[in-house]
């Protein structure tokens, strides 16, 4: 007996069709990177109350993710030029090891930023719980305008997070110059981007956005 | 450059299997067609195990956190261990439905 059914194998041929085509345009071509331009804001290099540079992820061992080493490098260079007066570092622990942003804050200084000027947070979980921690830690220092660092794709979600937290967002994106050109770093990327977008899908769903 | 070279590589080898299948094993070359659809039928039963895997981690995460109160993390979803045990998931299945079909 055919219990296959031709209908059937005609539609995991169109959707394998459709993941090859996906998978060969996404690792030959620059669209991921395209995809990423365009959602990226460009940098809004300006004066203001606080530099919120969001986590990324941390090892047990305690070594930063790339992305968060990249946004804690945006974060630093940004208080380095003397755009804000506060470094805001945020970031949990993995398994028991040492927190995100104590690991970021040493970093900081280590590169010469007092540490009266290195604010940081180490329980919220997610982008909606670093938008409300982040307010409740800025509340007492009047703090209005923040510089936001993260990666392109995460702010459709992050910012209109702080401005309903009532902050006045800069974007500042982590990675505005980063063309992925090998075809392992464009999947990397794209892969980055649907999950942006399912996690943006959910906060609207949600109604947190 | 790096992409160009990869592209070029895997066209030569295929070319090379084509002959090779063609040529010394003396495969039907109006097989092939064939050959490419029951392909893209097994990667297709291979992206419904993924999208599977995917959305009832997802649901699982978020049953946990409702019920529960206390967070965890969806971030075992972004791992790229699904896509191999949802490989292995759809190729199997896939042969299964193949050996139904036989008998």
């Amino acid at each position: 007996m055919d219990t296959t059914g031709r209908r059937g194998d005609r539609v995991y041929r169109l959707i394998g069709l459709v993941g090859v085509v996906v998978f060969l345009v996404t690792a030959f071509s620059p669209l991921a990177h395209r995809v990423n331009q365009w959602l990226a804001d460009s940098p809004q290099l300006v004066p203001s109350d606080a530099i919120v540079v969001l986590g990324g992820a941390v090892s047990p061992s305690g070594m930063l993710s790339l992305e968060s080493l990249r946004r804690t490098n945006r974060g630093i260079e940004l208080y380095r030029r003397g755009l804000a007066p506060v470094l805001v570092l945020l970031g949990g622990a993995t398994e028991g090891g040492p927190t995100e942003a104590d690991v970021r804050a040493e970093q900081a200084r280590l590169h010469g930023i007092p540490a009266d000027a290195i604010l940081t947070e180490t329980r919220a979980h997610t982008t909606r719980e670093e938008a409300v921690r982040v307010k409740a830690l800025l509340r007492s220092r009047g703090a209005r305008t923040v510089l936001l660092v993260t990666n392109a794709g995460h702010f459709a979600r992050a910012r209109p997070l702080f401005e309903r937290a009532g902050f006045e967002v800069r974007a500042v994106p982590s990675d505005p110059q980063l063309e992925a050109d090998a075809p392992e770093s464009r999947l990397a990327l794209m892969r980055v981007l649907v999950k942006e977008l399912l996690g943006w899908v959910y906060y609207r769903v949600a109604g947190y956005i | 450059m790096d992409a160009i070279f990869i592209a070029a590589l895997a066209g030569l080898t295929s070319i090379g299997a084509y002959y090779v299948g063609a040529r010394a094993l003396g495969l039907s070359r109006a097989g092939l067609g064939a050959a490419v659809g029951k392909m893209l039928e097994s990667v297709g039963m291979v992206l419904i195990f993924v999208v599977v895997n995917m959305t009832t981690s997802v649901l699982i995460v978020l049953a946990v956190r409702g019920w529960t109160g206390t967070f965890v993390s969806a971030y075992a979803n972004d791992d790229a261990v699904w896509l191999g045990l949802s490989l292995i998931q759809g190729l199997a299945f896939q042969a299964w439905r193949g050996s139904a079909a036989e008998r």
